[in-house]
Order: structure tokens, then sequence, then C-alpha cells
């Protein structure tokens, strides 16, 4: 009789660690473009698991990218030490970096609870209204790379998955309006 | 009376072997319906092998042709259906638009596009299998295939 319950408790053992594995086991993340075009009801939504595009992303090597990595020329830069400047708000407080304010634009620049936040609002009809928020670990892994003039796409991705739901981009005008998001549902649902 | 069984089983089983070889890679089906007062109605269902299988026999010069513009992509390709079969279903992307809706999903271990617009529907299903092997022998027909 004690044999048995010992068979018993060990199977159960390894049946409940098997499960936890399961549980444990992470979700695919899937970045979400959703286009939508008030006037004609046109729509395109694409959906791209984060982990195929993390895959594909190094496989392309065209132009400036090459092995995940994006190249930026010095002249791209108009003289701006990006990396400094990251790294200056990466250790700063919540705090708000840039305000400005002419002829019908209101852009602002913060971080946020550990976001980059970028807000643009632009006055009249053709006018937009874009709001991005990246997650520092996403900028952090951007910059991860040893050389000082490239991204490293394919970092930022794999911290993009890990940050969870995210909603990275929203552009809205008033005849279209453009979301990108993260999050582990597979459809747009 | 006996021997003819042994015979007819032999043939059956071949046969019966060969459609299971014919049909390892799934099936193609190709649905396409115009709605038009006579239009028509095309269905085709075909073994997937059959699409590598029809390369080999394409002239050498298209074949060459093709091979030599997928080449520089062929990894990402390979990267792409490698990870495409390994994702749960999924809608890659959706078109709305006025008198117009086209789907391309994974589904299972196929591609599934349909187009749903005013004039006809079309439905394509394709093994990512035979895609991947269509892919391959398109490579293995250039002048110096990517590995």
């Amino acid at each position: 009789m004690p044999k048995k319950i010992r068979k018993l408790a060990l199977l159960s053992a390894l049946a409940l660690s098997v499960a936890s594995m399961a549980v444990a086991a992470p979700k695919d993340h899937y970045l979400h473009i959703k286009v939508d075009g008030a006037e004609k009801g046109e729509s395109v939504n694409v959906n791209v698991p984060l982990s195929m595009a993390e895959k594909i992303l190094p496989t392309i090597n065209r132009g400036n990218l090459h092995e995940g990595r994006v190249t930026i020329s010095h002249a791209d830069m108009n003289g701006v030490d990006l990396r400094a400047m990251l790294d200056a708000i990466r250790t700063a407080s919540d705090n708000e970096f840039v305000t400005v304010k002419q002829h019908g634009q209101d852009v602002r620049v913060a971080k946020s609870n550990g976001n980059l936040v970028v807000h643009v609002r632009e006055a009249g009809e053709d006018g937009h209204n874009v709001d991005i928020t990246v997650p520092m670990k996403v900028v952090d892994a951007l910059f991860s790379t040893a050389k000082k003039d490239e991204l490293d796409l394919g970092a930022a991705l794999r911290a993009l998955a890990d940050a969870g739901d995210t909603l990275l981009v929203s552009v809205q005008n008033a005849t279209q309006q453009v979301r990108i998001w993260v999050d582990s549902r597979s459809s747009q649902d | 009376m006996l021997l003819l069984g042994k015979i007819a089983l032999g043939f059956a089983g071949t046969a019966l072997a060969g459609m299971g070889l014919l049909c390892s890679e799934g099936m193609i089906q190709v649905n396409v319906v115009q709605r038009q007062p006579e239009g028509h109605h095309i269905r085709v269902m075909a073994p997937a092998l059959l699409v590598p299988l029809g390369l080999r026999f394409a002239p050498r010069d298209r074949i060459s042709e093709a091979s030599a513009e997928i080449q520089p992509w062929l990894p990402t390709i390979r990267a792409a259906l490698a990870q495409l079969r390994e994702t749960d279903d999924f809608i890659l992307v959706e078109v709305n638009e006025p008198g117009q809706h086209v789907r391309v999903a994974k589904s299972g271990g196929s591609i599934l596009v349909d187009v749903n617009a005013e004039e006809e529907t079309v439905h394509v299903s394709a093994p990512i299998r035979a895609i991947s092997s269509a892919v391959e022998e398109l490579a293995a027909a250039g002048p110096s295939p990517v590995k």
C-alpha cells in the first residue's frame, strides 16, 4: 500500500511540474498595426508575431539594415549625440524634457513611468495628433550595441516582447487613424 | 484464385502507398467563384507535392531567372516559413475597403488567402511545407544556391 501511495505521489508531482512548465511557457506577443480611413471606410490590419519578426530581421541585409541593426549616418543626426542625450534621459527622474509651442503646434517630450513619451498636437483641419510611447527598456535595447552609430532593432524587439501590452504609436488626423501596439492576442478583434 | 487475390492486394497496396506519398505534403486548394450571371466556378484541389515536382519540369531559363531574383531573399523567406510553421494560427494581413475584403492568414499548417470582392470570391490554401519545398526547388535551380 505505501508503495502505491509513493508511486501516486510521484506521478502527481510529475504531472504538477509538467503543468507548471506549461503555464510558465512564455506566450508569443504580436505587433499590431491598424490603419483606419474614416472617409471611405477603408482599413488595413497587420499582425506579426514578435518572435517571427525577431528571426526574420537578422536575415535582411539591405541599405542601412544589417544583422538586425540599423546604421545611422552622422549626416542624419545633424550633429546631435543621440546616445548621450538618451543616456541623460535614462538617468533622469520622470520629467518633461522638451516643450515646444509654436504656430498651432504643440510638442512635448517626457519621461513618465518608465516610458519615453512624445506628444505632438497640430491645430487646423489637416493637423495630426501623434502619441508615441516607448518603454525605456526598449530604448536601452536599441542603444545596446557597441558601435555608436548603430541601433539594435533585434534587441529592441526582444525587449518589446518582455515589456508586455503596450500602445506604441497613435497618429490621428481628420481622415485617418494609425495605431501600432503590442499584446499577446493574435488578432485585433 | 488465391494468386489473383494476392496480385489485386499488391496493386491496391501500391496504389494506396502512392496516394499517401502524393498527399504527404497536404493539398493545395483554389476556389474561384465569379459573381456574374454566367460566371465560372473554378475549384482545384491538388496534392501539394505536385508543385515542387512541376517546377522540375518547367523551362530551365524561366526558372533560372526566377531563381536569381529570389536568391537575395532566400534567408528571409526560409526564416519566415520556419517561423510560420512554429507560430499559432493568426491573421497576418486584413484589408477592408468598400466592395472588397482581403485576408491572409496562417491556419493549421497552411497559408490561406481569401479575397471577397464584388465580382468574385477567391480562396487559396497552400501548405507551408509545400511552399518551402517549392522555394527550395526554385533556389536549387539558380546558378549558386544560397545555403
